[in-house]
């Protein structure tokens, strides 16, 4: 089982090395100027059908990346490594040829909903609350970016972010403090358990 | 094209980041998915480090990579004394609105974010007074934010005691029975000697 | 009264009959011994840079290779004084750990290895380094190889600003100097704990894991009076570079700022609050100097706070597991956060590589030294040109006395090892919580006040 899994996740890994390639090698940017649709539209004079824009190829190879990943995990591939092959793969397709700034920010955003997602999916309270951390230092990635690129002078970014890093100390210690609490009185910290209130 | 060491860094770190957040999520061992969190602060504080924030660099190592971490690490060990294994997911069924959601969230924020004009100032006077200028600024136009913070802070740390203490009734019961089990023992044992 | 007087007709039955004389005798050997190292270790250090920061240059240079390789040799110069120092540093400071305590307890210590037991601990290395290196079962074994790593690694970038302030600011060295100096430090030394948690937590034994909570619980409640302490130096100084406050406080004892930063020599007739204020910002510098080395040796598990790895209690604590190279590590990466905090201590209270007394063994004697030198190799122009290529008077003397200042207080530390009995866990969190962190913010409304009235 691990070996399959793990053979199916170091597949996922070259596949995705060769549509990184492709893509950088401007393979899917051609393709998509010489499809059908884009051909027509360019003589007709009107704008690249939606979404399948030419300069729109590394959106679509990172669709097709993602694609590949959920495919690969419904066949039974090494969760962690498919998932975290895809988003670097895709990251670094959707940054590589763009500004620092939206690196940054893209970064920051991917950092955000990995967070939100373990704090919708997860069961132990404490994993959620690590969650919760992981999504506030993506908010602190952005501010300081913003302090760097686009308020220098003034650096309010960086202000807000200490603010930021302040309220998440005090946030941590009192969330531990009330998952440590339930435990006491209930002997679990299964999320799906915390019901008393429910009806 | 010419590659940057501002750049070369900014993959390394990012590449470090992504695989230890999703280790937090997906690690099997929940004690390992908090140090694995000191790695996902560690490659964040690189990042402010590239991003000229020295002062935050320092502050994300010292706060978040040690010690809201190793609060974490601790509350992890006080919850799961027995099984270091998480809680299996018995249903699954918010996995998939889960995925979904946080994939549309993730289109949304970056095509809004690649659809925008950035007027990009030159960062250059970020440099040299940083520390010089974020005390000035949290002590003059940010001081009563400074203050709420600090009250904040205070309110935090006596609520976390608060909420963490045992309640005193059930100390002394579990005290008093201990005392009770103390004294039966050694009475049991001189009944034996006996 | 009773053991009083078994330890005397003990004394008398080996023969013994005054320490006094045979103590002076080990003192001298010590004292001996002690010189003998640091010259080997100072030595190499140097010699290591010369070569590094001069010669290889040099070199470079000379085969006609663009000076930006050679620009690029010089940055590294730092690192490599302190991966050359850390290893020969922490041998030595071994031994003269175990000769210090032999002192103190009127024993002679190891003397059998090398001269006077110069090798010991050099031999101890190699015996560490042959042993088996074993993984317990059921530790996870990833994180059981990586804590050692952790615990050591911030020793050696932790310590780098601080190269620069023990070295006057040498051009070779000004490059590891950061305007966020004595932060960095902070942070850099912060990070073992996760190691030591991270250890304990890996060796799969309750011993290990308890040392390792113990570790981490003491750790954060001590950083808090170590970084207040420090912060309030800065205060006072105006400063967090390390340079800038070990420059600050050059000119004799007075102005060091254990003693309030030469705030005593500016009490006048003119205004007569400061006969008051002076004294008072000089004793709560004092008081934050203690408090410092309270916090230090909290944070870096020496006894009487070393309840992590309190042998009666817990085995060994958070390295009871470890074994061969990666105890070697841990037993390293101990020593050299004892010479760390040191350093830190001597450059933040007192005065870094500055002489107590002016005029006192300062620069200008070592160049005079270096006159007296240069006219006795007048016939040997080679021999000249090595000197004055090797040598720096100014970075000499500078060296020269952070190292005595720093290895007195790593003395000190020893005495307080040998003196003091060990904490209980309750008292140790009571100290901190109650005890210290409340003086050390009083202290440091007090020094913001005083500061303004001297």
């Amino acid at each position: 089982m691990s070996s399959k899994s793990n053979i199916l996740g170091l597949a996922y890994i070259l596949l995705a090395l060769v549509l990184v390639g492709l893509q950088a090698d401007g393979f899917v940017q051609n393709l998509l100027a010489n499809a059908s649709w884009n051909h027509v539209a360019a003589e007709a004079g009107s704008r690249p059908t939606f979404l399948l824009a030419p300069d729109l190829a590394d959106v679509i190879t990172a669709f097709v990346l993602a694609g590949l990943a959920i495919l690969a995990i419904f066949m039974g591939a090494n969760v962690a490594i498919v998932a975290s092959a895809g988003t670097i793969f895709s990251f670094f397709v959707l940054t590589v040829n763009q500004e620092p700034i939206i690196r940054y920010m893209t970064l920051s955003a991917v950092l955000f909903v990995i967070g939100m997602y373990g704090m919708v999916v997860c069961r132990n309270a404490v994993r959620v609350l690590m969650s919760i951390e992981l999504m506030l230092n993506a908010v602190n990635i952005n501010l300081v970016t913003f302090a760097k690129y686009i308020d220098p002078a003034l650096m309010r970014g960086q202000l807000f972010a200490i603010f930021i890093l302040t309220i998440a100390a005090a946030e941590a210690v009192v969330g531990l403090a009330i998952v440590l609490a339930i435990y006491r009185n209930m002997a679990t910290v299964d999320m799906d358990r915390f019901n008393l209130l429910k009806w | 094209m010419k590659v940057g060491l501002d750049t070369l860094l900014f993959y390394l770190f990012a590449f470090i980041a992504i695989p230890f957040a999703y280790g937090v999520l997906l690690d099997r061992k929940i004690i390992r998915a908090g140090f694995l969190l000191i790695g996902v602060f560690s490659a964040i504080s690189g990042l402010f480090l590239l991003l000229n924030a020295q002062f935050l660099a320092m502050a994300q190592i010292m706060i978040y990579a040690v010690g809201i971490t190793l609060v974490v690490v601790i509350a992890l060990m006080l919850t799961n004394p027995k099984s270091e294994d998480d809680i299996s997911p018995l249903n699954n069924w918010n996995k998939i609105p889960g995925i979904v959601s946080a994939f549309l969230v993730f289109i949304t924020i970056y095509m809004s974010l690649r659809a925008e004009n950035w007027t990009v100032r030159n960062p250059g006077q970020l440099m040299q007074d940083n520390i010089t200028r974020i005390g000035i600024d949290l002590l003059t136009y940010f001081s009563l934010p400074f203050e709420f913070a600090s009250i904040l802070l205070l309110v935090a740390v006596i609520g976390a005691i608060m909420l963490a203490k045992q309640e005193k009734e059930i100390t002394q019961n579990n005290s008093d029975e201990n005392f009770d089990k103390e004294e039966l023992t050694s009475e049991d044992k001189n009944v034996i000697k006996v | 009264m009773t053991v009083s007087t078994s330890t005397s007709n003990k004394t008398q039955s080996y023969g013994v009959q005054s320490t006094g004389p045979a103590n002076i005798v080990e003192i001298f050997k010590f004292m001996r011994l002690t010189i003998i190292w640091l010259s080997i270790i100072f030595g190499a250090v140097w010699g290591a840079c010369w070569l590094f920061g001069v010669v290889l240059p040099a070199c470079v240079e000379g085969f006609g290779l663009p000076a930006e390789i050679s620009q690029t040799i010089r940055y590294f110069v730092p690192l490599v004084a302190i991966m050359v120092f850390i290893p020969i540093n922490a041998m030595f400071m071994v031994l003269f750990e175990r000769r210090a305590l032999a002192l103190f307890t009127v024993r002679k210590g190891p003397n059998r290895v090398g001269p006077d037991g110069l090798l010991q601990t050099a031999a101890d290395a190699v015996k560490l380094l042959l042993k088996e290196d074993i993984t317990p079962r059921g530790a996870d074994a990833f994180m059981f190889t990586l804590a050692p790593i952790i615990f050591f690694a911030p020793s050696i970038f932790g310590c780098i600003p601080l190269l620069a302030a023990a070295t006057g600011d040498h051009r070779l060295f000004s490059i590891a100097n950061l305007p966020t100096g004595i932060f960095y430090v902070l942070a850099a030394s912060s990070i073992p704990v996760v190691a030591l948690v991270m250890a304990g937590w890996a060796s799969n034994n309750k011993y290990s894991l308890v040392g390792g909570l113990r570790a981490a619980a003491q750790a954060i409640s001590y950083e808090i009076p170590l970084v207040l302490s420090l912060v309030t130096i800065c205060l006072l100084a105006g400063s967090l570079d390390v340079v800038e406050i070990a420059q600050q406080q050059v000119g004799g004892f007075l102005h060091w700022n254990i003693l309030g930063a030469g705030k005593l020599l500016a009490v006048s007739q003119a205004s007569p609050i400061t006969f008051v204020t002076a004294p008072l910002l000089a004793i709560c510098c004092i008081l934050l100097f203690w408090l410092y080395m309270t916090g230090a040796c909290a944070e870096i598990n020496r006894i009487p706070f070393d309840l992590p790895e309190a042998e009666s209690e817990l085995v060994s604590g958070y390295n009871t597991e470890y074994s061969g190279i990666k105890f070697a590590i841990f037993f390293l990466a101990e020593f050299t956060n004892l010479f760390v905090v040191s350093a830190i201590a001597t450059v933040m209270f007192l005065g870094g590589g500055e002489s107590p007394i002016p005029g006192f063994l300062d620069t200008g004697f070592f160049v005079s030294v270096m006159g007296t030198l240069n006219s006795l190799l007048q016939p040997v122009p080679a021999l000249q040109w090595l000197l004055n290529s090797l040598v720096d008077p100014a970075t000499l003397s500078c060296v020269f006395w952070a190292v005595t200042k720093i290895y007195l207080i790593v003395f000190f530390a020893i005495l307080i090892r040998g003196t003091l009995p060990r904490f209980r866990i309750d008292q140790l969190m009571d100290f901190s919580w109650k005890r210290l962190i409340p003086l050390v913010l009083i202290l440091f409304l007090a020094v913001a006040y005083l500061r303004e009235l001297v």
